[in-house]
């Protein structure tokens, strides 16, 4: 495989810790402010006592996250597994492409926050409606991004395989499928961000554990610090997963060139 | 002036059977009419040159030998067959080199035996021979994108030639080189030519190159193409750049050619 290496030169390298200062300063500004103005503590609560929280409730917000990020990666692994065939079967079929696709775009513009409600009404309280709520929210970036990748091959490099007398099946895995790939890795990138907040919602309508759940409890029970600290668990793990499919995604090297 | 028969009639050819027949050959893109009964015959082993002003049609003309695209009258037949799709019989290099971004010079160049298993599949030997070749060697794990545009061009050049096709359907391969690797893949092809006898139809702008590698030039004029003229060249082989066009007979056919395209 080729890697396509960033410069970590002295440029990143300054540019990480301007950023790491500026955000010293501003969560330095907060403390001082909350301190100063005499605010509520179950209002905001200084950056301190939120990182106490995170020590303190560290066991908990682990459980409550790993939940969360199961529910998160079936809901996208579903997605993409879902989503590539439909794709496929929407490029490949005209019949598809006219009533498959303008109803998927329909469906798409339906607020999917509102459907939380009925999607805990049929999967109930467990794993599953999470698991359907991210799904909904990654499955249409993966599915668009999918089929915009497969429509982007190169007509020359179609009428090359012509050419060569390829068959259907070796100009889709060898030609469409891999020049596919830049376009799907972005359509992923768009859509874990996305099955993480599906599942947070998911949690908010109706659950028994889940770091949406968490915070639900936290803000009920006026814990103010225990909310921002699941708040920062749940961006930690939408950073994370995020940066998982950016690796991942570095094996399809030649979107660039 | 010596005189020569440079004005012999389109397509009155006593060949033994032609490798490739066109008759009659039109084709519109749309309203837009891009071939006006085109007539040729290139007999078997024979090496052909196709000079014409841009836009005239001579890579539609190889695509419609290469069944590449529908034609709407006429008929072209490639090795006795109706051209109706695509041969295994044809080798053809398009104008732009189409590399697989994704794939190193290796696979690239084994691209056409890998998509059809059934056929012969070069070895190690015949590989490493066409990269050397091509003037590639050190180079078999580059990626494209690490190559030039003149060594892409190479590439595709190799991708056609390795499966060492009857038929070879060249298109402009070697514009975007610069003269030196220009000449070397000249005398390169002449020798492939030569040592395999195939039939080669290579389209280019280069007047001087069609002179040094043809049997004969066949000129096409503004669009709609025709073959309006149908050149023998009867300079003596092997050819080499450099001595062939000493041969004061090189300085004829140019000087026919250039009148002919409106550049002398
Ligand atoms: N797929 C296509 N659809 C519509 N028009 C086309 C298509 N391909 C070629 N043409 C038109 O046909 C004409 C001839 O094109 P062609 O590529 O055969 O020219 P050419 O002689 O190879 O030119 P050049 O020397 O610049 O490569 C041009 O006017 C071009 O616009
Ligand atoms: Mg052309």
């Amino acid at each position: 495989m080729k890697k396509v290496r960033k410069s970590n030169g002295p440029g990143a390298v300054r540019g990480f810790m301007e950023g790491a200062l500026f955000l010293a300063v501003l969560i330095g500004i907060w403390e001082i402010s909350i301190d100063l103005f005499e605010v509520k503590a179950y209002l905001l609560p200084p950056p301190s006592a939120i990182a106490a929280e995170l020590w303190v409730s560290r066991g908990e917000l682990f459980e409550h996250g790993i939940i969360t990020m199961g529910e998160v990666l079936w809901g996208f692994l579903l997605a993409v597994g879902l989503g590539i065939p439909v794709a496929a079967v929407i490029f490949f079929s005209s019949l598809a492409k006219r009533t498959l696709y303008p109803l998927m775009v329909a469906l798409q513009s339906i607020p999917k926050i509102g459907l939380a409600p009925i999607i805990v009404v049929w999967f109930g309280y467990g794993l599953s409606s999470k698991v359907v709520m991210a799904f909904l929210f990654a499955f249409f970036p993966v599915v668009i991004s999918t089929l915009g990748g497969l429509a982007s091959t190169p007509a020359n490099m179609e009428e090359h395989f012509r050419a060569l007398r390829a068959s259907a099946l070796q100009t889709f895995w060898r030609l469409r499928v891999p020049a596919a790939m830049p376009s799907f890795v972005d359509g992923c990138k768009v859509a874990m961000p996305l099955a993480v907040i599906g599942a947070i919602v998911g949690e908010f309508v109706g659950s028994n554990d889940g770091l949406g759940n968490l915070i639900l409890l936290a803000t009920g029970s006026s814990n103010t610090p225990l909310t921002f600290a699941a708040l920062l668990t749940v961006t930690i793990l939408s950073l994370g997963l995020f940066y998982i499919v950016e690796i991942l995604g570095r094996f399809v090297w030649w979107r660039s060139t | 002036m010596v005189a020569l028969d440079m004005s012999r009639p389109v397509a009155v050819q006593a060949e033994s059977r032609p490798a490739i027949r066109i008759e009659g050959a039109c084709k519109w893109f749309g309203d837009l009419k891009v071939l006006d009964t085109v007539d040729a015959e290139i007999a078997d082993c024979e090496f052909v040159s196709i000079l014409g002003p841009s836009g005239c049609g001579k890579s539609t003309l190889l695509r419609l030998m290469a069944g590449l695209v529908p034609y709407e009258e006429g008929n072209i037949t490639l090795l006795d067959t109706p051209v109706e799709s695509p041969s295994g019989d044809v080798g053809f290099v398009f104008q732009t080199s189409n590399l697989l971004p994704w794939a190193n010079v290796r696979k690239n160049l084994l691209l056409a035996a890998e998509l059809d298993r059934k056929a012969s599949q070069p070895d190690e030997a015949a590989i490493v021979a066409m990269v050397e070749t091509l003037g590639l060697t050190g180079f078999e794990d580059s990626y494209p994108h690490e190559l030039s545009g003149g060594m892409r061009h190479r590439v595709a050049i190799g991708q056609a030639l390795i499966r060492s096709p009857r038929v070879l359907l060249m298109d402009e391969p070697f514009g975007a080189l610069d003269a030196l690797t220009r000449d070397h893949l000249n005398v390169e092809l002449l020798k492939i030519w030569q040592k395999e006898k195939k039939t080669v139809v290579l389209v280019t702008h280069s007047i001087a190159e069609s002179i040094l590698l043809s049997d004969r030039v066949l000129v096409m004029s503004e669009r709609p193409g025709r073959v309006i003229r149908d050149i023998r060249i009867d300079l003596p082989r092997p050819r080499h750049p450099s001595e062939t066009r000493k041969d004061p007979l090189f300085g004829e056919y140019a000087a026919e050619l250039g009148r002919l395209m409106g550049v002398a």
